[in-house]
């Protein structure tokens, strides 16, 4: 309904109240004047006591108008309340059909999509952890949020550069709700990020290497970020209104959020005060150990745009108590959240940290495939497959008895200094045991698949990280010889991604090392036939195992004869 | 009386609108007005003679100078006045400081000359008690009269007003068409305006555009004559005419093709102006 | 016109948009000087990253330079729009020269990068953003010419580092081997935005694509 029909209707509504009442009073007048006429002949009293009941009757007839005329008003207040509410979402919808067509808002949001198509298809990115996908959406909002930041300010400070705003400012819908509907104006692009959001995590879950499980609060976080700096940029036209403040704001923003300006690092205290609080780590782990004020961040980043909205309308010269009451609570929030999300991790998930570091056994779950049992965080046991379907290949290739014998693979984590720390696990020092990180796709397939051959050919992790003679060959022949491209694996296992000269070779635990005449050795086998090598690597199994071999016998044995010196590994 | 601006084939396209489809003028000495409805056209042909924007076609020459060439361009720039219709200022300059800005602006070097000069125009526009003041703290027809300052400095031959009288009180307006008439006697004024009472008191010619091109073009007494015999009275609404308002004695004044016997009124400017639109006047009266 | 441009120095300083320049001054310095004032020493990469973001400040402030609320009344005088916009750069030049020695020197020594290489990219910033402004006058009769063009220099120097591919980095540490190469690029840069500001001084006597500012010209 438009606003003057439905002011005619109040007025109807009115005059049809006051026409029942009129009629009413003017029957009750004629029955009394009957009345009268009947009782002619009554007593003083009689006629005194009817004076008094009418006067009772022309008193409720009174305040029965008076009630009426008090509810007229007060629908005619609530129905002004709620056109300027209208207005405002009108005028809202108007700003946000403006500012999803601005320039820097289109770039943004078509790199954001960009983004995260290119993200999501890297093959890296095949094996999802759920638990660091949700967090890996909150990367792209900042830029769309960076967006919002500039073009909502231009468009606070449009009426002024145009000049319109002596025009505007003598309108009925005054200013603050002006700059209210320029926040609000901010919603849409912020339900688009979500959508975004939605659709990066939802293509995560479903690629078939996914595993573990998102949060609803990191997920939020993305939208929340874009709602933020829309309301910033507002308060800031508010605060100063010109043109330069908003792409200056935008730079320090970029150098503290995105250029790591931020003063504040590491995994907890005042490093949450940041929009989006401490990134990543090299490692993924289990949820029940992440421990994140995730939800609190939320609630503070979600106090933050309201306090940061309420002081934009406040600013705007509206002097209501409810915005300032709003404000109070907005900033209550603000704290709250600020104060807990900086609390630290709290000691239960610092217990289950360190249970899972120390004896993963009692979290893990164990699964017997072939001659080998893999124990993994519950999360993990749907990779059990994966890490068989390798572990199977390496052991194929192999002769004597390394073949039937049992193998364990534990999955092995260290997150006793945080879940920041990059350090490499330690090896394991139990016989025929290998660990197993917990990302996947990519390096780890054939950095797991060395641990493996190491495994299998030394005996154990620690012997196989000292490893420098002939067995090498062997090892990183076992590792490669598998898969599709041996070549490539071999360059991408090596630190330096080098295809000559000697080189540290990661694995999930340390690395191992190999010597420029390994190298050039495990070059020639790859480029012979897998059968005939791995026939002869059966069949010269137990000296090519021997801790004596040296890498020129292990050529001359698996026939590739070369001119390799003695083994020399720098420390 | 000689030609001191002459004009032919001008024209200028924002897109596929025709801002200017081929304009044709010559201006003598003395005030010319110029009318028109709401993107006539009438800002982009100042703006294109002040050489504040060049034309995609066509050619003129102001006072014998042709802005093609750099020369030209900057011989006729120094014979120019140019009063836009959006003026603008330094906030806090004060109207001596503007007006001296652009006086040297208009190369006017000789500190002393340039003062002395600077203080007539703003003694012309009487501005002399406000000079001092900071142009922040001057009211609007104080501003405009600033900017008419502005345009008068270094006496130049060849005045461009656009809509100097807008906004102004009766009074103000009274003031600016002095100085505006003033200025007419020995110089070229082209003077835009809605007003066509401007017009009729101040102009020995008068244009009338619309849609880019010229629709009329000679003396503010041809133009009042064309609605002669056009012009009547009734007591009604007559729905024969092509436009027609109640005035204040109840009756109503209607222009267009009398019916007969009709009582018909005196014309003016502004008739003969309504009926030069004619095709365009409902766009105009609406 | 020799007469002219010492008469115009004082009016056109003071038409100068100093706040504008001040503030992203003020900017730019706080962007180099924050991590002294939180008291740890940023590391070379992340010094470098300041030094960009507080040039990219000073040129978003440049940007701002030729905005001339007066431009409509002033545009038809005989000084040439040339002659003012080049005026305006020489007047600011040396603000700009003390307020990028004084972001160069906030950085502690031993984390600068070189300081002619660094300052061939905070030139070309502030070319840039002069190039821009100057084609926004050129192209526009926006008396604010300023804001579009601060903004396409933002979204520029945003996504410059993101997108622009390897083979033409420009985004480089100091220790990378690619660092000549880039400031060879740099210096390009530098070249052809110099190029497009002095192309985009003059006054075309013909008009190719001039857009009206929407809105105060009705006719």
């Amino acid at each position: 309904m438009t606003a003057p029909a439905r002011r005619q209707e109040t007025g109807r509504e009115a005059k049809e109240t006051r026409e029942t009442r009129e009629t009413r009073e003017a029957k009750e007048t004629r029955e009394e004047t009957q009345e009268t006429r009947e009782t002619r002949e009554a007593t003083v009293r009689e006629a005194k006591e009817a004076k008094e009941a009418k006067e009772a009757k022309e008193a409720k007839a009174a305040k029965k108008a008076k009630e009426a005329k008090e509810a007229t008003v007060r629908d005619a207040a609530r129905s002004a309340s709620r056109h300027s509410l209208a207005a405002l979402l009108a005028l809202a919808r108007f700003e946000a059909r403006g500012l999803l067509l601005r320039l820097p808002v289109v770039l943004a949001l078509a790199g954001y999509t960009a983004w995260i198509v290119w993200r999501t298809l890297q093959p890296w990115d095949d094996y999802p952890v759920l638990q660091d996908a949700d967090r890996a959406t909150q990367g792209g909002p900042l830029f769309v949020g960076l967006a919002a930041l500039l073009c909502a300010n231009q468009a606070v400070l449009r009426s002024r550069r145009h000049d319109t705003e002596r025009h505007l400012g003598v309108l009925v819908l005054p200013r603050a709700h002006r700059t209210a509907a320029h926040a609000l104006s901010v919603v849409p692009l912020a339900l688009l990020t979500a959508a975004g959001v939605a659709a990066q995590f939802t293509w995560e879950a479903l690629k078939p290497g996914a595993l573990g499980r998102g949060s609803a609060a990191e997920l939020l976080t993305g939208p929340l970020v874009v709602l933020l700096f829309g309301a910033i940029g507002v308060l800031l036209a508010r605060l100063v209104p010109s043109a330069v403040a908003a792409p200056l704001l935008v730079v320090v923003s970029f150098l503290l959020f995105v250029g790591a300006g931020f003063p504040f690092t590491g995994e907890t205290g005042a490093v949450w005060t940041a929009p989006l609080a401490a990134g990543a780590g090299t490692h993924s782990y289990p949820s029940g150990l992440l421990g994140r004020p995730a939800g609190w961040h939320d609630l503070y980043l979600a106090g933050l745009t309201l306090t940061a909205v309420l002081l934009a309308v406040l600013l705007s010269g509206t002097r209501a108590r409810t915005v300032r009451a709003a404000l109070a609570a907005a900033l209550t929030l603000t704290v709250l959240g600020g104060v807990v999300q900086t609390g630290g991790v709290p000691a239960v998930t610092t217990a289950a940290r360190l249970r899972a570091s120390l004896t993963p056994e009692k979290d893990q779950t164990c699964v017997r495939r072939g001659t080998a049992t893999y124990c993994a965080f519950p999360e993990w046991t749907p990779r059990v497959g994966d890490w068989a379907r390798t572990v199977e290949r390496v052991q194929s290739l192999t002769g004597g008895t390394a073949h039937g014998r049992p193998l364990l693979v534990r999955q092995r984590l260290d997150a006793r200094r945080g879940l920041l720390d990059d350090a490499a696990l330690a090896p394991s020092r139990h016989p025929r045991q290998v660990t197993v990180g917990t990302a996947w796709g990519g390096n780890r397939v054939p950095e797991f698949s060395t641990a493996v051959a190491a495994v299998l050919v030394a005996g154990d992790e620690k012997t196989a990280s000292e490893l420098c003679d002939g067995r090498m060959v062997t090892v990183m022949w076992l590792s490669l010889a598998w898969q599709t491209d041996p070549e490539s694996a071999l360059r991408h296992v090596r630190l330096d991604d080098s295809l000559t000269g000697s080189a540290i070779v990661l694995s999930p635990t340390e690395p191992l090392r190999m010597t420029a005449g390994q190298t050039e050795v495990v070059r020639a086998l790859l480029h012979k036939p897998v059968t005939g090598v791995a026939v002869r690597v059966k069949a010269h199994w137990a000296e090519l195992t021997s801790p004596k071999i040296t890498t020129a016998r292990a050529a001359e044995l698996l026939g590739v004869p070369a001119e390799v010196g003695a083994d020399r590994c720098a420390q | 009386m000689t030609v001191t601006v002459s004009a032919s084939g001008l024209g200028l396209r924002y897109g596929s609108t025709h801002a200017l489809d081929e304009v044709s003028l010559r201006l003598r000495r003395g005030v010319t007005g110029l009318l028109g409805p709401n993107g006539a056209g009438k800002t982009t042909l100042l703006r294109v003679l002040a050489t504040a924007v060049p034309a995609d076609r066509g050619a003129f020459t102001v006072l014998g100078h042709d802005p093609a060439t750099a020369r030209g361009r900057q011989e006729l720039r120094r014979a120019l006045g140019y009063l836009p219709q959006t003026p603008g200022f330094h906030p806090d300059f004060t109207p001596f400081e503007f007006v001296d800005y652009v006086a040297i602006l208009k190369e006017l070097t000789d500190r002393a000359a340039r003062h002395q000069e600077v203080r007539r125009v703003l003694a012309e526009a009487d501005l002399a008690d406000v000079r001092g003041k900071r142009i922040r703290k001057l009211s609007g027809g104080m501003r405009q009269r600033v900017a008419l300052a502005a345009a008068l400095v270094g006496d130049p031959g060849f005045l461009v007003l656009d809509e100097p009288t807008v906004g102004l009180d009766p009074e103000q307006r009274m003031r600016f068409r002095e100085v505006i008439a003033r200025a007419g006697e020995d110089r070229t004024v082209l003077l835009s305006t809605h007003q066509t009472e401007d017009v009729a008191m101040l102009c020995h010619r008068v244009l009338v555009m619309a849609g880019g091109r010229i629709r009329f073009d000679g003396t503010p007494a041809e133009l009042t004559a064309r609605a002669a015999g056009r012009v009547w009275s009734s007591a009604g609404r007559d729905v024969g005419a092509k436009a027609g308002w109640r005035t204040g004695d109840g009756g109503f004044r209607n222009i267009g093709d009398p019916p007969e016997g009709a009582s018909l009124l005196a014309p003016t400017l502004e008739d003969g102006y309504l009926l030069t639109l004619d095709g365009d006047l409902a766009e105009v009266t609406a | 016109m020799r007469a002219v441009i010492p008469a115009l120095v004082v009016p056109v300083w003071r038409t100068l948009p100093w706040r504008t320049l001040g503030a992203a001054g003020a900017a730019g310095l706080l962007t180099t000087g924050l991590p002294r004032l939180f008291g740890s020493a940023p590391g070379a990469w992340f010094a470098l990253g300041q030094l960009r973001a507080a040039a990219l400040a000073f040129a978003l402030g440049l940007a701002f330079l030729l905005d001339d609320p007066a431009r409509h009344g002033t545009a038809p005088v005989p000084t040439g729009r040339g002659v003012r916009i080049a005026l305006r750069v020489a007047l600011v030049a040396p603000v700009a020269a003390l307020w990028w020695t004084a972001a160069l020197l906030l950085v502690p020594g031993p984390d600068r990068p070189p300081a002619g290489d660094v300052t061939l990219e905070a030139g070309t910033a502030c070319a840039l953003a002069l190039a821009a402004a100057t084609l926004a006058v050129r192209r526009t009769d926006d008396p604010y010419p300023g804001r579009p063009a601060a903004t396409a220099l933002l979204v520029t120097g945003v996504l410059a580092p993101l997108l622009v591919p390897d083979r033409w980095a420009l985004f480089v540490a100091p220790q990378d081997p690619r660092w000549a190469a880039a400031h060879e690029r740099w210096a390009w840069l530098l070249a052809g935005a110099a190029a497009v500001w002095v192309l985009s001084l003059g006054e075309p006597p013909r008009r190719r694509s001039a857009r009206p500012r929407p809105g105060p010209h009705g006719s």
